[in-house]
């Protein structure tokens, strides 16, 4: 035995020989940014060629486009967080509009805008560490125990206050702060790609992130080498609460009133574009980066569906596709990860 | 005279309600040299393999390093004592890349707690070139999950000499590896004995450990029944140790 034996101890590596495109591939929501790109192309493209009939680049349609982003997008970006760390959460739709309804009436009532907001985001931080307690504690899968809240907190919205609508009108500071305008550009816009760094930094770049991989990734080894997994994931809970209700502060303050059923299948949207960039059920996998795409994917669609006048079903249809397409094609990378 | 030994297990007992699975264990780790724990299933090897690493406390009995009795409660107390435990399912996430994982859970961050990246992946890449000479990998920007077995288990005994153990306890460790991988792994052992970390083989390979250990424990229903260094023995003496005892 020599030394010289390990230089072919093991087989070469085959990443010298990937193309740039099987590069792309494999890289994290490489494959999202690839379909993302080319849909842009293809919608920009169509666009130019025909400004009349498919008015994708006027500036109303790209109002639309940033001002319907944020709302799934806070969602998604907790609810991935979440997903990375090995849980699920469903009650975040119903948490979105809790949260909502509870700051408009306290607005209602006379309180600060800036008073009530903190305090919905409060609930929503609270609501996610009781999931995450319930969880933890009893050992549940979060899949069942966050089913229950989706039902309870929906139930919970008509106790608080009824099947009515609820205005919303905050100081005029407030509503610039979230559905103004800077540099012509939507303030709810600026938001999201703000939250999106944060996390990107929060998840890629700090401690907390990593452990977050390790949790969801091999629960065995990070207890292993000393990660609290429980303190992990009840922190990811309570953001996932938390993006929730940021979410709908959104929302309302764009709209002006809160619909007691209106967050009802955001939960599921939500969790459809973090599968769609590149996120595993089985958690470990994924990036902001991809979440980020994964919502954009689903309003591009939407709108262009919509530009094209096509019939609302179509719409469902194509993102159930997108989302099987998505899952299959994850687990055929994790496979191969595995192998 | 000589330098003491770094791990003394002493008179170690240990029983598991009515099931004793091990009896009066004493034997010694001393510097810079690879053990072979032999022994056939049930013999106990496991038991000794946690112990070691702080997972199980003994019964009576204890342990002494560099000299000094000491016990260990948990696994950072074997941790601290500068023992790692590598085992067949090496502790890595798959989805993370090889510089994470050598610092997972002891990150390099800066006061905020942002990750030093530049820092660890160049501290990571000379580890890997230098302390594990293991082929195929070329980055530690890899992902654990795309590599071999063997590579893997280079990634957790990089891990292991970066933080600078002593001790590294090898269970089963050629039992998932390719005969080139073991040839590799075994290579390893010898190289890292040269730089002064013992390591201990708990293996069934009789072969295996004979190509690299200097001394060899044989256990027996909880104890050892034998303890010689390589020159006063051959392989079909232990080959009769292991079956016959």
């Amino acid at each position: 035995m020599t030394y010289a034996m390990t230089d072919r101890a093991v087989p070469k590596s085959r990443t010298k020989k990937q193309t740039l495109l099987k590069q792309i591939m494999t890289m994290p929501a490489g494959a999202i940014l690839l379909v993302f790109a080319t849909l842009q192309i293809v919608c920009i493209i169509g666009a130019l060629a025909y400004p009349d009939d498919f008015r994708y680049l006027s500036p109303q349609n790209l109002t639309i486009l940033m001002k319907a982003i944020p709302v799934l997008g806070c969602l998604a970006l907790g609810a991935g967080i979440l997903m990375i760390a090995g849980e699920f959460d469903l009650s975040i739709g119903s948490v979105y509009t809790l949260t909502a309804v509870l700051m408009a009436t306290l607005v209602d009532g006379g309180m600060s805008a800036f008073i009530a907001a903190p305090l919905g985001i409060l609930l929503g931080v609270i609501i996610g560490f009781l999931n995450g307690t319930i969880t933890l504690r009893f050992g549940l899968p979060s899949f069942i125990v966050t089913l229950g809240g989706l039902l309870f907190w929906r139930g919970a919205v008509l106790l608080y206050n009824g099947a009515v609508q609820v205005r919303f009108d905050p100081e005029p500071a407030f509503s610039s702060l979230f559905a103004g305008t800077l540099f012509g550009i939507n303030a709810a816009f600026i938001w999201i790609v703000a939250f999106v760094i944060g996390f990107y930094l929060l998840l890629h770049r700090h401690r907390f992130g990593n452990h977050v991989f390790a949790t969801g990734g091999n629960p065995a080894a990070a207890t292993a080498i000393g990660i609290n997994t429980d303190r992990v994931k009840m922190i990811a809970f309570a953001i996932a609460g938390g993006m929730a209700a940021v979410a709908g502060i959104i929302a309302t303050a764009r709209v002006g009133s809160v619909q007691p059923g209106q967050g009802a299948g955001l939960e599921l949207q939500a969790i459809a574009a973090c599968v769609i960039g590149g996120l595993s059920l089985r958690g470990g996998r994924g990036s902001i980066i991809g979440i980020f795409l994964g919502v954009m994917l689903i309003h591009t669609i939407t709108d262009v569906l919509l530009l094209l006048r096509a019939p609302g079903f179509y719409l469902d249809m194509f993102i159930a596709t997108l989302i099987v397409v998505a899952a299959a094609f994850n687990h055929l990378i994790e496979r191969r990860g595995a192998a | 005279m000589s330098a003491p030994n770094l791990l003394e297990l002493h008179n170690i007992s240990k029983s598991f309600g009515a099931l004793t699975a091990l009896r009066d264990l004493s034997f010694h780790i001393g510097p810079s040299e690879v053990i072979g724990l032999l022994g056939d299933n049930g013999a106990g090897k496991s038991t000794t393999v946690n112990l070691i690493s702080g997972i199980h406390r003994p019964t009576s009995g204890h342990l002494s390093v560099d000299g000094q009795k000491t016990l260990f409660t948990c696994r950072s107390d074997s941790a601290d004592a500068g023992i790692e435990t590598i085992y067949q399912n090496t502790a890595l996430v798959d989805s993370l890349s090889i510089t994470r994982n050598i610092f997972m859970g002891r990150e390099r961050t800066d006061a905020l707690g942002f990750l030093k990246q530049g820092e660890m992946r160049d501290i990571a890449m000379e580890v890997l070139e230098k302390a594990v000479h293991i082929s195929g990998i070329d980055s530690p920007d890899k992902l654990v999950g795309d590599l071999s077995g063997g590579q893997k288990q280079a990634v957790a005994i990089a891990r292991a000499v970066f933080f600078k153990r002593r001790v590294l306890l090898l269970d089963e460790p050629t039992s998932a590896l390719s005969v080139r991988e073991t040839e590799a792994l075994l290579a390893q052992v010898l190289k890292l004995k040269a730089e002064g970390v013992s390591s201990v083989l708990v293996t069934h390979n009789l072969y295996h450990a004979y190509q690299v250990c200097d001394r060899f424990v044989i256990m027996s229903h909880g104890t050892k029944v034998f303890d010689v260094p390589k020159a006063d023995t051959s392989i079909s003496q232990l080959t009769e140790y292991v079956v016959l005892t």
